[in-house]
């Protein structure tokens, strides 16, 4: 995370406008980010006051108040989004990133948001579970005229209800959201709720997914079902940010799925409740404690928790292929197979050759070899004790004792207490690794369990 | 009796200028000098070997070698030092030249031209002929000696024309070296081209063994269907399969070039260079091959003096067209009477035996003749022709042979070898599996053998443009020659 953010505070966070006053003198000012770092919070400078989330490795758009109306501006183009460092995918986002802007307003708000199209064609921006008067639901062709490259049309509308929401476009959305075209809205109580529950830490983030040829930079739009880039706001591990809390703040992560698949989100060592969704806060009579709350395609929930125990928790998809960057689905298992005498004959024609994946897919964390460019390796990151196999939907709940209110810093790798690391047991009374099996004499596949050899010699 | 020469109409001027028809008097003094120099016509010492030598050499295709009528000693230690090395396309050459059964076929031809001249240029024998009568008890002995005063007339002409037929013969006999020393050059770039393909495809062949090994195993672990495995294994096989091909293609081009080289079974294990030599850097540019290819074609060369030749023997069969068995005999009869008094009586005098044109008028052989010219001059032209078309020919060849070769050293293997390394790039972070990098690898294999085979196909092209500008036609010299035989077996006074 980008430190200076959080000294300086958020409305320097965002750079000037871009859009020429002269030309767009009637609208508010079109705020653009060139980072992808988690901005701080931003502290409501006006309007009615209210507890700001914190997008992860994302922002919050300013606005202005034009009488009582708030207004902003969300300019949709192709941007480049750094979906991990050295990983830069070419995107169609929302004033400079993808995801757009989270807009951040108060039940009662009523809302003005420009919408300046610099896309090559045309789109719409539909307000994902807002109450609204029809015409400005954001369906092209249904609703509403599309919005021409080149123009900029008004929404407007009053914020009815709290909650959390989404918005992305209407139109050609096959391929705007393939291209990562999506944004978080976040409307916060006016009052004490008696089922939205006052938090220290607010994140929220979207959940994506891309299909990025290795070595290339854009995603493949077609794709539906085999992606390999699975994204919490367009970043992959470890380019994601930590969830970085004090112990014992009340918690509550914000999330949306706007992938073609169902996401199991996983909280290591805490419970959560989901305490609401799309459709508003959960009754408290219908909470149950969980770790896991599966987000269906659409869907967005809420999950609060007490951060009560300290240390580095992994936060991540459950699906293994999503905590995984790039990898050829099509690459056969090649376990178990010996590859004495021909690794050397491999080598004699392709020099570089290596042996990877007869003891599994491990190799792949731990050697660092060239990949084509742009492109991350399959699993990826290094943690205290080794490499961390991990790439795509995952991050760290990071609950330290320490970590003062407000502060959103990475405050580094856990310092485990004394005796509190699972330990190598000394001796040699563990088996020894698996070594590769003694094929059957027979041509036939040999189905039973490989067990290691141990030391009692039993191979089978 | 006045048998001059009367001009034949359109007859073609002589290379040696317009000299006026020679008169029967002068006739005879030149029949004077060449009686004087009958003892002279002889065959030449070596053969032509000089000579064809001369007209080779500095030629392209032959280069430092030299075209021998026979190997001697010297030759053959020349030809085994050379065998010792690496035999690279002029070494190669050279023993062809020296070595080769197409080369003693050629100069034995020459030979042939060689021992005609000679012959024409011999004085005809004179012809004793000798009568024994009787009649009763008178016994009458006839002996003349006669002597084919035309034959003596023409022979300055005859061997004169002779000559121009072996100048002729020595410039085909050239065209056989150059055409051997290209041919020969042509199967060494065949058979380099062919041993390195083998070299390739059994890289090629290596990734498809592994392949199949690796899926051999992956079957025996349970990770792969015997579908999967199959098709590996069928791969290999077709690997294999190509592998012989290019093993039957390599010896069948190698002992093309041993046949060329004239080896025996004992010489025939030379080395071959890995590879053939690289493309010249640049294409030259020439900027008039047709000229080229006819101010120095030797086949051109050789229509023309064909031409010379034929035109210079119309004026014999003019010469000859009454009377082509002029002879003079002196004749001495003695008659014995075989009497008593033994008496005898001698008659001598002088016999000429002339046929009356009566019903050969010389015109069939006046025909043959101008057909012959009407023939040989239709020649020149097709050989001009033949060389011009053929020289723009070989030079588009040429460019275009070297322009795909070149696309193929400096954009095919460079991009083929950028596709290798990004498959390593995805192998390595799994997201290909071996088999696709053995594929690639495979593939390769089959680029480089194809960029070979452009290579390969330049050198052929290039041996093409030096013969098509240089040297004869590249498509041989069988059209020349059997044309060619007509007036080469046939000569117009038919004597
Ligand atoms: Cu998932």
């Amino acid at each position: 995370m980008d430190r200076r953010h959080f000294f300086t505070g958020a409305a320097t966070a965002v750079a000037a406008a871009s859009v020429s006053r002269v030309a767009l003198a009637a609208l508010p000012d079109a705020h653009t980010q060139s980072s992808t770092a988690t901005a701080a919070p931003l502290l409501p400078p006006d309007g009615r006051p209210y507890n700001p989330v914190v997008t992860l490795n994302g922002w919050t758009l300013p606005w202005r108040m034009n009488g009582n109306v708030k207004e902003f501006h969300l300019v949709a183009e192709p941007v480049v989004r750094e979906m991990a460092p050295g990983f830069k995918v070419n995107m169609w986002g929302y004033n400079g990133q993808s995801p757009g802007p989270t807009i951040e307003v108060v039940e009662g708000d009523r809302v003005r948001i420009f919408v300046t199209n610099r896309l090559p064609e045309h789109t719409t921006v539909h307000w994902h579970g807002q109450r609204l008067p029809n015409g400005m639901d954001g369906v092209g062709g249904i609703t509403q005229p599309h919005i021409p490259p080149g123009k900029t049309f008004a929404y407007e509308f009053v914020a009815r209800r709290p909650g959390t929401f989404m918005y992305h476009p209407h139109a050609d959305e096959m391929t705007q959201m393939a291209m990562g075209m999506m944004g978080f809205w976040v409307t916060h109580p006016k009052a004490r709720h008696p089922l939205i529950a006052e938090v220290q830490r607010d994140f929220c983030f979207l959940l994506g997914s891309f299909d990025v040829e290795p070595g290339s930079a854009t995603p493949k739009v077609n794709t539906m079902t085999d992606f390999n880039t699975w994204a919490f706001n367009s970043r992959v591990f470890p380019g994601i940010d930590s969830l970085n809390v004090r112990r014992g703040d009340r918690v509550r992560i914000r999330v949306g799925n706007l992938t073609m698949t169902n996401h199991p989100i996983h909280v290591h060592g805490h419970e959560f409740e989901v305490t609401g969704t799309d459709g508003g806060p959960v009754p408290k009579t219908a909470r149950w404690p969980e770790v896991t709350t599966d987000i269906a395609v659409g869907q967005m929930r809420q999950v609060e928790f007490i951060a009560d125990e300290e240390g580095d928790w992994a936060l991540h998809c459950h699906k293994s292929h999503h905590t995984m960057g790039p990898m050829g689905h099509e690459v056969p298992t090649m376990i178990g197979v010996d590859h004495r005498g021909i690794a050397e004959k491999i080598q004699k024609l392709v020099p570089d050759y290596m042996v990877m994946g007869d003891k599994g897919m491990a190799d792949m964390g731990a050697m660092e070899m060239p990949l084509p460019d742009n492109t991350l390796p399959m699993m990826a990151g290094q943690g205290p004790f080794g490499p961390a196999e991990m790439g795509g939907m995952f991050t760290l709940l990071k609950v330290r004792r320490d970590q003062r209110p407000g502060d959103y810093r990475d405050p580094g790798w856990f310092k485990h207490p004394a005796g509190t690391v699972a330990r190598e047991v000394p001796g040699d009374s563990a088996p020894p690794a698996a070594s590769p099996a003694t094929p059957p004499a027979t041509g036939s596949p040999d189905a039973t369990v490989r067990r290691p050899a141990g030391h009692g010699g039993h191979a089978h | 009796m006045s048998l001059v020469h009367r001009p034949f109409r359109g007859r073609p001027r002589r290379s040696d200028g317009d000299r006026p028809p020679l008169s029967l008097t002068h006739r005879a003094a030149a029949a004077a000098l060449a009686l004087s120099l009958a003892g002279c016509a002889s065959v030449s010492p070596d053969g032509g070997e000089r000579d064809v030598q001369a007209l080779v050499a500095r030629n392209p295709i032959v280069g430092d070698a030299a075209p021998r009528r026979a190997p001697d000693d010297a030759s053959r230690q020349a030809v085994d030092a050379l065998l010792a090395q690496p035999l690279d396309a002029q070494a190669a050459v050279r023993i062809a030249l020296a070595h080769g059964p197409r080369m003693q076929e050629a100069f034995a031809t020459l030979q042939l031209s060689d021992a005609d001249r000679a012959q024409a240029a011999s004085l005809p024998n004179p012809v004793f002929a000798f009568g024994r009568l009787r009649e009763g008890r008178e016994l009458e002995l006839d002996r003349a000696l006669s002597f084919n005063v035309l034959g003596l007339l023409t022979l300055p002409w005859q061997a004169r024309w002779a000559g121009q037929r072996h100048e002729v013969a020595k410039l085909q006999a050239a065209q056989s070296v150059l055409q051997l020393a290209a041919d020969t050059r042509r199967a060494w770039v065949r058979a380099v081209a062919a041993q390195q393909a083998v070299v390739y495809l059994r890289d090629g062949q290596a990734a498809a063994e592994a392949g199949a090994d690796l899926a051999h195993r992956m079957a025996r672990v349970g990770n792969w269907s015997a579908l999967q495995r199959t098709r590996e294994q069928l791969l290999l096989a077709d690997a294999s399969a190509q592998l012989a091909r290019a093993e039957q293609n390599a010896l069948a081009s190698r002992e093309q070039l041993t046949r060329l080289m004239g080896l025996t079974s004992a010489q025939s294990a030379y080395r071959l260079p890995d590879r053939l030599p690289p493309l010249p850097v640049s294409m030259p540019t020439l900027t008039d091959v047709q000229a080229s290819a006819l101010r120095d074609r030797l086949d051109v060369r050789a229509a023309q003096a064909q031409a010379a030749a034929t035109a210079d023997s119309l004026g014999l069969t003019q010469a000859t067209r009454f009377v082509d068995a002029l002879e003079i005999g002196a004749v001495r009869n003695t008659t014995f009477s075989n009497d008593a008094d033994g008496g005898r009586s001698t008659q001598r005098g002088v016999e000429l035996a002339l046929p009356i044109p009566l019903f050969d008028w010389g015109l069939a052989r006046n025909a043959r003749a101008e057909a012959l010219y009407g023939q040989s001059a239709a020649r020149v032209r097709a050989t001009g022709l033949l060389a011009a078309s053929e020289s723009r020919e070989a030079y588009g060849g040429w460019r275009s042979a070297w322009d795909v070769a070149h696309r193929y050293q400096t954009e095919v293997l460079p991009l083929r070898q950028k596709v290798n390394d990004e498959m390593l790039l995805r192998y390595n972070g799994m997201l290909s599996s071996v088999w696709e990098l053995l594929a690639e690898t495979r593939a390769s294999m089959l680029a480089v053998n194809a960029a070979m085979d452009a290579q390969r196909d330049f050198w052929l092209a290039d041996t093409d443009l030096q013969l098509a500008l240089t040297g004869s036609s590249p498509a041989g010299l069988n059209a020349l020659q059997t044309s060619g035989d007509s007036v080469a077996t046939n000569p117009a006074g038919a004597h």
